[in-house]
């Protein structure tokens, strides 16, 4: 599982639209498996499966025509895996009913039955998780999970780095068009701040005074303070809350140690447009 | 539930892609599915008869080229609705598919959905563009036939008056009558790639539709101005009038062949713009 993260404007899709060869790049080349759309045309698709943002199907057609519409374009074996894919994103069952009926959820799975009808190698996933409720979230990452493995590649673009940190086991960063990092999640890790912890008490002063006496990093928010630090000195320093007669109202987790590198990355850190793209497995950019 | 997508094992290797054949084929089961499709075939063959019944029981039009002669001659009705619907029927006919095809990808947002599979959109553009021609001939011809049955079973088979004031007998009217539809072929296909590239270039499947239709009545408006002699034949509306020099005395075929040639160029030239456009642009919608 690989991660493509970045806000909104980072220019993963863009990426993901170069490529399936839908724009052009202005300059460069783009390659999966060796190929390029510039020397291999379509051919650059082989093995490749996928969508962008939000995937579209012919609103007028049921959810197996569209599937077998879309397998005469693949040519080969596809149109004989229209049960079959349909089995695996569990849509046997709503098959015959037209995609217009279909919620956004379903459509999203429609969409993962499309790119599997080609058999790919590498499976494209452009923020799959958009736009569906809780349930949807969870059914699709599941989903996902499943197919990752069975030993299949998928490339997951999305803005969630909880998301990603959750199913993927490599990560590349993007901000403003270029790569911020490169690695494992379990490297990035490494690099993640501690845990941030919103505290709220009858007596901020005195708790920031408290914070910093075990060493800990105290910011002022609106309502309460933001301390970072390990857990163990954020465990202490409650404790030491109580023992100073402080009423304790709130303590919540922030943003995950890998959302605040995230944050930190793609806010503040340069855009690095010659950091290193070596992809770990599969494919290779 | 079960997946059985491979471990990837290096290179994956190019698989036979399907051929043109095979996107048109989808093309023509995308068409076959939408009830505008269903319907313009229906109406192809049921408006030609209730056109006929209803001038069957109207005084005769006598300010349109054979409108005089309609309760004559059963072969006179079938040139007075060709006279008639070449004016923007027929443009209509031809546009509301051809305007449709392509810019009704860009009102799904489907062209990701197509262009990321392992057809070209080489490929692509051809089988809509052979589906949308097809379609329109497709139509043409049920209406020639739908007219030119119904006016010989309802008015007769009479002798049919010709432009020098010859009577052309019941035996030799029909393939006259049949070779003035078929002139249509050639504008018909003519505005059908104009729809074609209004449709690829403003993906907008309503001027796609609606424009062919505006830019054939403002060619009228301007093959009726005088001083434009030369300039009339380069319109795409008056090879829709080549039918005429089929019915007189000595019959004339030049601007048959004229009106094929400028037809050709103008299908030509459409479809090559609207190629090269669907072929360079970027696809970001959707």
């Amino acid at each position: 599982m690989y991660g493509v993260l970045g806000p909104n404007g980072a220019g993963k899709t863009t990426f993901l639209r170069m490529l399936f060869g839908l724009i052009r790049p202005d300059h460069g080349t783009l390659e999966v498996f060796g190929r390029s759309w510039r020397r291999h045309g379509v051919n650059s698709l082989a093995g490749v499966a996928g969508f962008i943002e939000s995937p579209k199907f012919y609103p007028g057609l049921t959810g197996r025509r569209n599937l077998q519409l879309l397998a005469g374009l693949d040519g080969a074996d596809a149109a004989s895996r229209v049960g079959e894919v349909l089995d695996v994103v569990g849509l046997t069952d709503r098959q015959r009913d037209k995609v217009r009926g279909y919620s956004f959820g379903m459509r999203q799975r429609l969409g993962v039955a499309s790119a599997l009808l080609r058999d790919p190698q590498l499976l494209v996933l452009d923020e799959p998780a958009n736009g569906l409720d809780p349930a949807g979230i969870r059914d699709m990452r599941a989903l996902i999970r499943r197919l990752a493995d069975t030993g299949l590649t998928v490339l997951l673009s999305s803005h969630d780095m909880a998301e990603v940190e959750h199913i993927c086991d490599n990560v590349t960063i993007m901000r403003s068009g270029s790569v911020v990092h490169h690695g494992s999640i379990v490297a990035l890790r490494e690099q993640a701040p501690e845990q941030a912890h919103r505290i709220t008490t009858t007596e901020d002063i005195r708790t920031e005074e408290l914070a910093r006496a075990r060493g800990l990093e105290v910011s002022g928010v609106n309502d309460g303070l933001a301390i970072r630090g390990p857990q163990k000195d954020v465990d202490a320093l409650v404790a030491d809350i109580v023992d100073a007669g402080i009423a304790l109202r709130g303590l919540t987790r922030d943003e995950t140690p890998l959302e605040a590198l995230f944050f930190m990355l793609t806010e503040s850190a340069p855009a690095s447009p010659t950091a290193n793209l070596d992809a770990p497995a599969g494919a290779r950019r | 539930m079960s997946a059985t997508t491979a471990v990837p094992t290096g290179t994956p290797t190019v698989r036979r892609r399907p051929g043109t054949a095979t996107v048109l084929r989808g093309e023509v089961a995308k068409l076959a599915a939408q009830a505008r499709s269903r319907a313009l075939i229906i109406g192809a063959v049921v408006v030609p008869i209730a056109v006929v019944l209803i001038f069957n029981t109207q005084l005769p039009p006598k300010d349109t080229i054979y409108g005089r002669h309609i309760h004559a001659s059963g072969y006179a009705v079938p040139l007075f609705v060709l006279a008639f619907v070449h004016q923007w029927v027929l443009p209509l006919l031809a546009a509301l598919v051809a305007g449709d095809i392509f810019a009704n990808e860009d009102q799904h947002g489907t062209w990701k959905t197509i262009l990321t599979r392992s057809v070209s959109r080489t490929q692509v553009f051809w089988a809509k563009t052979l589906t949308a021609a097809g379609f329109n001939l497709l139509v043409l011809a049920l209406f020639a036939t739908s007219t030119i049955t119904t006016s010989l079973l309802v008015v007769g088979t009479q002798p049919l008056p010709g432009l020098s004031g010859q009577l052309i007998p019941g035996g030799s009217a029909l393939p006259i009558v049949i070779a003035s539809w078929a002139t249509a072929v050639a504008p018909v296909l003519g505005f059908t790639a104009l729809a074609i590239l209004l449709s690829v270039t403003t993906r907008n499947p309503t001027i796609g539709v609606a424009a062919p239709v505006v830019l054939g009545m403002v060619m009228q408006l301007l093959s009726s101005l005088g001083g434009l002699n030369k300039a009339r034949q380069l319109l795409l509306t008056t090879p829709f009038e080549a039918w005429h020099g089929l019915l007189t005395q000595h019959p004339f075929h030049a601007p048959i062949v004229t009106g094929a040639l400028v037809s050709a160029g103008w299908l030509v030239v459409c479809l090559a713009f609207a190629y090269f456009h669907l072929r360079r642009r970027d696809i970001t919608g959707g």
